[in-house]
């Protein structure tokens, strides 16, 4: 594909092919544009991938459905010596590293002060909850006696020295609560522009509270997943030595945690590249070159913890055995040393294929750390062997599908992409169901409507009223 | 900040509702926020905080056992039905046609089984009688989220079908491969040797050990079984392999012990330390979750700088505000 951002490399001129960047009269479509966020408009709802994935949702949900009703057997090829399949080793292990972009790029954000990068916290945001929203959801049919989950609200049945205690508590709390809240901005501001007058008048009633609230909210919002990000690690350490010496270390639950902190950040890089592709979005390479220089430094901190801990437990002979398990370290390495050393240069900073080429790595490299000692490294007692069965792989697919459906809804429906303030008349497309207000002021002309959290945006503007 | 500060950003939200205060309260608000917050959590969290895991526990004074001798062992797997009667187990004939009960290993139908080892060349064999090890300190009972599986009485370890959300963490910590979830039903349960644990409590001994008829298996305290099978060892060195008893120290040491003509690892037992996993697992996180206090620290740390960036942040995005007449998203 000739993508917008290959042509924007080659000729400023042509930058974003008469989309939004065209209309720029100030300069190259490269270079800061991303200023908030701005749904994506001009652009039909229902697209045939959308209609795909859906598809692919449907299926994985009908199936779950079913799975509720019957035993897990048939259902799966996990076995006693496997009892853990890609539901909770894939779905939840490995693809909430990728969702915790909102704990990354928040910590950048609000406690390194990273300002920059606070034009891209909803994209993170929405899809850090995804993930963890179709993580849990795939966990909710994992289990196999869940009428008896009502436990984590009885902490005096809580055995508190249990990673699976932490994590079955944290990870719906978090997903449920803080995630669910810092997205709350977001769904509010559609409904506010969207709304009627009475809707105006309640949401501006609320949002100083929000506001007020909202710092100390994400104080958990960043401690609860250091907690449950980590001990994910943590659970590993129980299986002892089923699993390989390469990846059995005490030092598991932090090496989990940075391999989430490398994740986040080369996901929030990797789906901002891409939807910019997929959207035309003008790309903004100072706050992408930001994200790509905490990602190399996020790979470097991963790889130095990495490499001390195999000295330390005198493993670096089994690193180079080259044997199935060695070959595999190397390549896991190999895809966050790339991005750590390549990211490291300005100009590849500054070339977003070569920027989408290494948050791809990392995000692989991250995924590889994650899920190998969960089952490919996971060696037990007793031979055995784990497949996935096609039902198990459908729901899986399912869980994912639903996640990138969700996300293709919400950056139309909602301001989640960043984009260039000058396209905030546009916003909002109204939702089928609820044409917008026609009483709206006219277009572009703040209305002075009293102190709101809001004052002096526009309203939804009438020219747009049918799309 | 300095004051001077503080009065340029509120000049800047006249009836703004926040940072209109002096900074010192919302600093103080800040800290009462965490503090509460964390209060909280810790108020939840700390009935179930504070067991401890040595690394090489020892055996509770009530603690029973079994020894497993299996030079004495003829074969006659008198004990496997008789498990079976006593825990209203199913014969598992997946292998015999439905004709009668030959389990392949431990399974949902199978807490107690009697497997052959025998030599890839020359016609030795040896015997091995295959339950849970009833851990000294049982990985787990450590995993176990809401405390289904628990160390009861005598060292049993026994499960709770009214506490078990069926997330199988037992099966995946187990050193032993024991625990064994029923895939094929629709109202799972955890299927492991319980140490026939209402027959203790009814000062009867488990129906294996009881309907044994060579005295290969036998019941009795921790402690004796121990010294006998010490005794067994020392009466006929190099009778046993390594001329020691498997489950003294293994793991943290088991309540059944194994005398084996053969190596352990021949016979299934696997190859484990000294230390108990429960040790290796939560000797790091004891410390970072004593009373929540890794976790309020960081939060107490984020906390105070959140709340300062947030405050600049403001700031800065009414300034734009005034500039752009929009107002700054979160």
């Amino acid at each position: 594909m000739s993508s917008p951002i290959t042509n924007a490399q080659a000729n400023p001129a042509q930058a974003g092919r008469g989309e939004i960047g065209s209309r720029d009269a100030v300069g190259s479509t490269l270079i800061n544009h991303w200023q908030r966020g701005v749904p994506v408009y001009r652009e039909p709802v229902v697209t045939p991938s959308l209609i795909f994935f859906g598809v692919l949702a449907v299926l994985g949900l009908v199936l779950a459905a079913v799975r509720f009703f019957s035993p897990l057997g048939p259902f799966s090829g996990m076995n006693d010596a496997y009892a853990w399949g890609i539901w909770k080793t894939f779905n939840v292990m490995t693809l909430t590293a990728l969702g915790s972009g909102p704990l990354a790029v928040g910590i950048a954000a609000w406690v390194f002060n990273r300002r920059k990068l606070h034009v891209v916290m909803r994209t993170a945001l929405v899809s850090g909850f995804l993930f963890y929203a179709t993580g849990l959801f795939a966990l909710g049919f994992d289990v196999g006696r869940p009428w008896n989950f009502y436990s984590f609200v009885l902490p005096w049945r809580w055995n508190g020295e249990s990673a699976m205690l932490e994590i079955s508590i944290c990870m719906p709390l978090y997903c449920a609560v803080f995630l669910l809240f810092e997205n709350l901005p977001l769904i509010l501001e559609r409904y506010y522009y969207t709304g009627t007058d009475q809707t105006q008048a309640v949401l501006r009633g609320i949002a100083p509270f929000l506001r007020k609230i909202y710092p100390f909210v994400i104080v958990g919002a960043y401690v609860l997943p250091l907690m449950h990000q980590s001990s994910l690690g943590g659970l590993l350490l129980l299986a002892g030595n089923k699993i390989n010496p390469l990846w059995q270390t005490p030092f598991l639950p932090l090496l989990y945690l940075l391999a989430a902190g490398l994740c986040g950040l080369g996901f929030v890089i990797f789906l901002l590249l891409v939807a910019g592709l997929r959207y035309s979005r003008p790309l903004d390479l100072d706050v992408l070159g930001e994200l790509g220089n905490l990602l190399s430094c996020a790979c470097f901190l991963f790889l130095a913890v990495r490499a001390g801990d195999l000295l330390w437990r005198g493993q670096v002979h089994a690193a180079f055995a080259f044997d199935d398990m060695s070959v595999l370290f190397l390549v896991e390495t190999a895809l966050v040393l790339i991005p750590a050393f390549v990211l490291r240069m300005k100009t590849a900073r500054e070339t977003p294929r070569t920027m989408l080429k290494m948050a791809t790595l990392a995000c692989l490299g991250g995924m590889f750390y994650r899920f190998i000692p969960t089952t490919i490294a996971f060696i037990p007692a007793h031979r055995a062997r784990y497949f996935p069965a096609l039902p198990e792989v459908l729901m899986a697919i399912g869980y994912i599908s639903l996640g990138i459906v969700g996300f293709a809804l919400a950056v139309k429906y909602f301001a989640v992409l960043p984009g260039d303030i000058k396209d905030w008349n546009h916003m909002f497309r109204s939702a089928p169901w609820r044409r917008p207000m026609a009483q709206a002021g006219p277009s572009g002309q703040p209305v002075q409507s009293g102190k709101s959290d809001f004052e002096g945006e526009p309203r939804w503007p009438v020219s747009l009223s049918t799309r | 900040m300095s004051a001077a500060n503080v009065a340029n950003e509120s000049s800047l939200h006249p009836g703004g509702f926040h940072a209109s205060a002096p900074r010192g309260i919302s600093r103080r608000q800040a800290l009462l926020g965490i503090v509460g917050l964390g209060g909280t959590i810790t108020g939840l969290a700390a009935p179930a905080l504070g067991s401890e895991h040595p690394e090489h526990p020892v055996a509770a004074p009530d603690a029973v056992s079994m020894l497993y001798d299996n030079t004495i062992c003829t074969g006659c797997k008198a004990c496997m039905p008789a498990c079976n009667e006593a825990n209203g187990l199913p014969p598992d004939t997946l292998q015999t046609g439905g004709l009668w009960d030959m389990p392949a290993d431990l399974n949902s139908k199978t807490k107690n089984i009697i497997k052959l080892y025998q030599e890839p060349e020359g016609p030795s064999f040896a015997y091995v009688k295959r339950q849970c090890m009833h851990c000294l300190d049982p990985a787990c009972v450590t995993g176990c989220p809401f405390g289904s599986l628990k160390k009861s009485d005598f060292g049993a370890v026994t499960w709770n079908s009214s506490l078990c959300i069926g997330c199988r963490y037992c099966e995946v910590a187990c050193p032993f491969d024991v625990p064994k979830f029923e895939w094929d039903k629709w109202n799972p349960k955890i299927v492991k040797c319980e140490f026939c644990y209402d027959r203790l409590q009814k000062n009867e001994q488990p129906a294996c050990t009881a309907v044994c008829p060579t005295g290969a298996v036998i019941f009795g305290k921790r402690t004796d079984l121990l010294a006998q099978g010490k005794e067994r060892v020392a009466a006929a060195p190099g009778k046993y392999f390594e001329n020691r008893v498997y489950g003294e120290h293994e793991a943290g040491g088991t309540q059944v012990l194994y005398l084996s003509n053969v190596a352990f690892s021949k016979i299934g037992l696997p190859t484990l330390g000294s230390s108990s996993l429960g040790h290796y697992a939560t000797k790091v996180t004891a410390v970072i979750y004593k009373w929540l206090s890794g976790p309020m620290l960081v939060a107490g740390l984020f906390g105070v700088v959140i709340k300062k960036n947030w405050n600049r942040h403001e700031a800065e995005g009414a300034e734009k505000e005034k500039e752009t007449g929009l107002r700054e998203q979160l």
